[in-house]
């Protein structure tokens, strides 16, 4: 756990943060909003004190009442990782910023977070389905595509509910939609 | 009545033979910017495509090349023959059996597949691991390094048209999966690791395959590397081909030996350590020219240190319980983890969100050959297309865990 990092970030985005950074084990944590997600990125790889040159991960997190980027950065000046959490991306038309301008490497992890929870990155340019058809209509790993042993589990959500989500708008809001106070 | 059943002929006026134009698929339409470039075809220019099934794309993978004569002007993989929802699976799957879930990804590395979720989990569980079973972890992975690191330098011969050095990669290759079988009962899959611990001791049979390979490993994989790194072709086939520059590795996210390839000594038992990596004395090999040779040498020299590793577990493994006092059914707090392992080829992540049930609320993995895929395109440009399976061998990407 490295305690100056924390203060550093405390001292350098302290206006930005939307929560105070905390720290486990070897992990250091910052929230800020989706307006400021870029610029604190390029802050933190472009400024030498923080020289966070490595994107690790990018990742999109559906808790059931909103949608996270997740951002994952190491650095040579410490030996934490970096996690960047954008809160508060509106679960019915996720729209974020790229990031490909910065890393141009976050471009298939991107479309890979628009393929499983129909995230839209703004300025990234291939942004279509990897995994899935192109013809597929839904987004998997949202909270309300139920795989088809949840049926046993949720009375509200049957098998059928797996395909039919068209766009993000027309998810049914299923009573047992599982959400997260872990997120 | 009866109507008698005869063969249908072409001649017959009542089947419709579709015209030639209705033999192709219809050209996709492209839907974004990037992909409207990709499809716009200039003079001289036409589509080639490789794969799913193609022996040197290292699982099931299609690449649409566009060339131009035999040069290759653009090209665009095609991923999810092998999707199969893991990160899904593991959210709908208690703790335990998320890691099974995770181990066919590289199904070459597994071990490394199942040490990131494990990590992640054992942080979320805030429990610490026996010392012996730190050094068992340490251990088998290094092992399991060996293992897909001679599969590589195989493959690799392979991919550029040799076909003896596989059979002799092999040979090491089949030794350490028989060692790991003897330990864990599994060759491929061996869902070894344990939230707080592995399962099971390390057995007689196992120490002893391992004794007998230690005492000639070192040898056998000089042997094995000269019969390649001699060879003139595949010297001259290598160098200079896909060269990867320090600046652009890192933008593009390349961890593992690829990125120390280009001169970045960024090594995750390095820089982020984790287990009983710290104790250990390892050097972190690097090469400064980025190019296909470079990156099959930084391989070859992590060999090495890997035995060099080994040797040093076996004299210091301690004695004592090989899992922690855990309740059998895990209930972490709610929170968020991230535990990460260096693998072959390059850190794997789990991003592991807990919302205080028994099964992971969100698990994220990320595999380095994802990443590294997205350097075919940019590194082959230019080249030829037999060079392009030779820049994708170097980078060596596994499908498996690219399309999780």
């Amino acid at each position: 756990m490295d305690r100056a990092l924390a203060s550093a970030l405390q001292e350098r985005l302290g206006a930005t943060l939307l929560a105070p950074v905390r720290q486990r084990f070897d992990e250091t944590e910052i929230r800020v909003s989706i307006a400021d997600a870029i610029p604190t990125l390029r802050a933190l790889h472009d400024e030498p004190n923080f020289a966070f040159e490595m994107l690790i991960d990018l990742c999109g997190v559906d808790t059931g009442e909103e949608m996270q980027i997740v951002y994952h950065l190491s650095s040579s000046t410490t030996g934490d990782w970096l996690r960047v959490i954008v809160p508060g991306v509106d679960r019915n038309a996720p729209r974020v910023n790229s990031l490909v301008s910065l890393w141009p490497g976050a471009e298939w992890m991107e479309r890979e977070a628009y393929d499983m929870f129909g995230i839209i990155f703004e300025g990234n340019r291939d942004l279509r389905r990897i995994y899935m058809p192109d013809d597929y209509l839904s987004h998997p790993l949202r909270k309300d595509f139920y795989l088809a042993d949840d049926a046993s589990r949720s009375p509200a959500a049957g098998v059928r509910n797996m395909e039919r989500a068209g766009t993000p708008a027309d998810a049914t809001r299923a009573t047992a939609l599982r959400k997260s106070s872990g997120a | 009545m009866t109507t008698q059943q005869t063969r249908p002929s072409l001649d017959d006026p009542r089947i419709a033979i579709p015209s030639t134009s209705e033999w192709y698929e219809p050209a996709p339409t492209a839907q974004t910017e990037r992909q409207a470039e990709f499809l716009n075809l200039r003079d001289g220019e036409m589509f080639i495509n490789m794969g799913p099934q193609h022996p040197s794309t290292h699982g099931v993978l299609r690449i649409v090349v566009k060339v131009n004569g035999e040069q290759v002007v653009d090209l665009d993989p095609v991923l999810g023959y092998l999707h199969r929802g893991v990160e899904k699976l593991c959210e709908n799957a208690d703790y335990h059996q998320a890691i099974c879930y995770t181990d066919p990804l590289e199904y070459v590395a597994s071990l490394f597949c199942e040490a990131a979720p494990v990590a992640a989990f054992e942080k979320l569980m805030d429990v610490e691991v026996p010392r012996r079973a730190q050094y068992i972890r340490v251990l088998t992975m290094e092992l399991n390094r060996i293992a897909s690191h001679t599969l590589f330098q195989g493959w690799m011969a392979l991919d550029l048209g040799g076909i003896t050095p596989i059979l002799w990669s092999f040979i090491e290759r089949d030794e350490i999966v028989d060692m790991l079988a003897a330990l864990t009962g599994q060759k491929l899959l061996y869902n070894y690791y344990r939230i707080g611990g592995v399962n099971g001791d390390l057995n007689h049979e196992f120490m002893s395959r391992l004794g007998n390979w230690m005492s000639r490993a070192a040898a056998q994989i000089d042997s094995n590397t000269g019969l390649i790194n001699e060879n003139e072709l595949f010297v001259r086939r290598t160098r200079g081909l896909g060269t990867l520059d320090q600046a652009t590795a890192l933008r593009m996210g390349v961890t593992g030996p690829n990125l120390r390839a280009t001169g970045v000594p960024f090594d995750l038992r390095r820089d982020h350590p984790y287990l009983v990596y710290p104790e250990l004395e390892f050097n972190v090999p690097t090469r400064d020219e980025g190019d296909s040779l470079a990156r099959y040498m930084v391989r070859i020299d992590e060999i090495r240190e890997s035995i060099r590793i080994i040797d040093q577990v076996l004299h210091e493994m301690p004695d004592g319980p090989v899992m922690a006092k855990l309740p059998r059914l895990i209930r972490p707090r709610p929170g968020r983890a991230f535990g990460a392992v260096e693998g072959p080829r390059g850190a794997y992540g789990v991003y592991a969100i807990s919302d205080g049930t028994d099964q992971p609320f969100r698990m994220r993995i990320h595999d380095p050959s994802f990443v590294h895929l997205q350097l075919v395109g940019p590194l082959t440009r230019g080249n030829l297309i037999a060079d392009t399976m030779a820049v994708m061998a170097s980078l060596d990407p596994v499908m498996g865990g690219v399309d999780k």
